[in-house]
């Protein structure tokens, strides 16, 4: 750990070019965040004789990775976001020369004073403010849906989707890493890729940036329930907003409250706040599609965390336990998702 | 020593809970060694259903296979149902019972697929026998001890 504080407080030293004595105190590794390793840090150094210091998070690319995406992506979404009503982080440094740490990187800033946890939601104090915090998230979401991708430098490939057809490029996207990263044959996911497509929803409102895995515990929020910064942008792309507001609602993310999605509203509840904020509508039907879809794509990423592991491309427990566990109980909600009425 | 394995693994995991993660000194590495213990926990008690759930299940596919066979209409997937129908389990090793499994499932998946292309009440019978058999499948490897 030592090794790598020394190697990015030269890196800090180069982008800053009037800091002097520049160092790296308390880096530690956050846990979770498989698709990047994620450290928290505190840059101190010096300029024009005074003393400066700031938090930051270090997401730096994995050996291997749950999902696959690159860093770029991400940051840009960091970018676009900042100033918006959607809370971020402010990005800092995007680095895709592997030489300084290894593999490529990006620094934002550190927001002190929270967490993510999915148990913090239900434990003093933030258990207090679920109603609060669960209108916020649902707010958000909304605003995310709302934002106008062309204004944000988001909208590159939105000619190639179309309202109709914007459901047809994510299915196959998670099909193919089905097919690509099975370990055994899944009839789960198989019959309900098929009843997706026998059944495809109705054309998307809009076109929206889709968040690709808004959910609790990707959002940093204090104890006084507000919610701080939107993270984990890593999966975000253009389509139906329905696909993200489903995905907040997966019951996975509910667990052990099953009447509160996310651990925070009830469903009813949840969708009416994106409804009003949104100005959008979530009609049961195509929600109902954007759920069994849902059930897909968990599946997808945690077959593909079964086959990191499996193949030995890494060896965080984590990734056993989602590919073992998790996909096992994701295989139940599908089965409930595919037989539940829209 | 007669190696009793759950009891084994679970003690490893105390080891790994109550010893060695009270003792790291970073969050990062504790909460790992939390996964891993828990990880251990899971394999603890998949040890000793692993080779029994295999065989059900794979006897209940083959006796759905029996019953389906006469419904399907493509002579090629009939045959190939028929012929698993009347298959067995070569050896009780688990590599063995997954590599059988792992036949049956595929088989199910082009069976329940060509079901859905029927109809009638016969067809949507057999389509909720394999609704059933895929529940009981996930029943079959549910985690006890981490009841999601």
């Amino acid at each position: 750990m030592q090794a790598l504080a020394e190697r990015f407080a030269r890196y800090a030293a180069h982008r800053m070019s009037g800091a002097r004595d520049v160092r790296v105190d308390g880096l530690s590794r956050i846990h979770g965040g498989a698709s990047r390793e994620t450290y928290r840090l505190r840059l101190r150094w010096s300029e024009a004789g005074e003393p400066h210091e700031r938090g930051l998070i270090l997401r730096r690319d994995p050996p291997s990775s749950l999902i696959e995406t690159d860093r770029e992506h991400e940051f840009r979404a960091y970018r676009a976001f900042r100033g918006t009503d959607v809370p971020v982080p402010e990005p800092i440094w995007l680095e895709e020369d592997a030489s300084w740490l290894e593999r490529p990187f990006f620094v934002m800033e550190r927001v002190d004073g929270c967490e993510s946890s999915l148990r913090g939601l239900t434990e003093a104090p933030c258990v207090a403010h679920r109603e609060k915090l669960g209108r916020t998230k649902w707010q958000v979401l909304a605003a995310i849906a709302r934002a106008d991708p062309s204004r944000l430098g988001l909208a590159k490939g939105r000619s190639e989707l179309s309202p109709e057809s914007c459901w047809e490029h994510e299915l196959s996207h998670w099909e193919h890493v089905i097919d690509a990263d099975e370990l055994e044959p899944e009839p789960i996911a198989r019959a309900a890729i098929r009843w997706l497509r026998r059944n495809p929803p109705p054309p998307a409102e809009r076109i929206s940036v889709v968040h690709g895995d808004y959910r609790s515990g990707n959002f940093l929020y204090d104890a006084d329930g507000n919610l701080r910064a939107v993270l984990d942008w890593e999966m975000w792309h253009l389509g139906d907003p329905l696909e993200d507001l489903a995905w907040s609602l997966n019951p996975l993310w509910s667990w052990p409250e099953a009447k509160l999605a996310g651990r925070l509203l009830p469903r009813e509840q949840a969708v009416a706040v994106w409804e009003q904020a949104s100005g959008l509508h979530a009609p049961s039907e195509a929600l109902h599609w954007w759920d069994v879809f849902t059930q897909v794509k968990s599946l997808a990423i945690w077959i593909s965390s079964g086959r990191e592991y499996a193949d030995r491309r890494s060896q965080d427990p984590m990734l056993a336990l989602v590919g073992w566990v998790v996909k096992g109980a994701q295989d139940r909600l599908a089965l409930d998702a595919l037989r539940s009425p829209s | 020593m007669k190696p009793e394995v759950p009891a084994t693994l679970q003690a490893l995991a105390g080891v790994l809970l109550a010893e060695i993660a009270p003792r790291l000194v970073d969050d990062y590495t504790q909460k790992t060694s939390g996964v891993a213990a828990g990880l251990l926990l899971v394999a603890a008690e998949e040890w000793d259903r692993a080779a029994e759930r295999r065989v059900q299940e794979n006897r209940a596919l083959r006796r759905l296979f029996a019953e389906a066979a006469p419904q399907v209409r493509s002579e090629g997937l009939r045959r190939r149902i028929e012929l698993a129908s009347r298959s067995r389990d070569p050896s009780l090793r688990l590599s063995s019972l997954d590599e059988r499994n792992a036949l049956l499932r595929g088989l199910l998946i082009e069976l329940h697929a060509h079901v859905e292309s029927l109809t009638g009440p016969a067809a949507t019978r057999l389509e909720a026998q394999i609704w059933d058999e895929l529940r009981a499948g996930v029943e079959r490897r549910a985690i006890g001890f981490w009841p999601l």
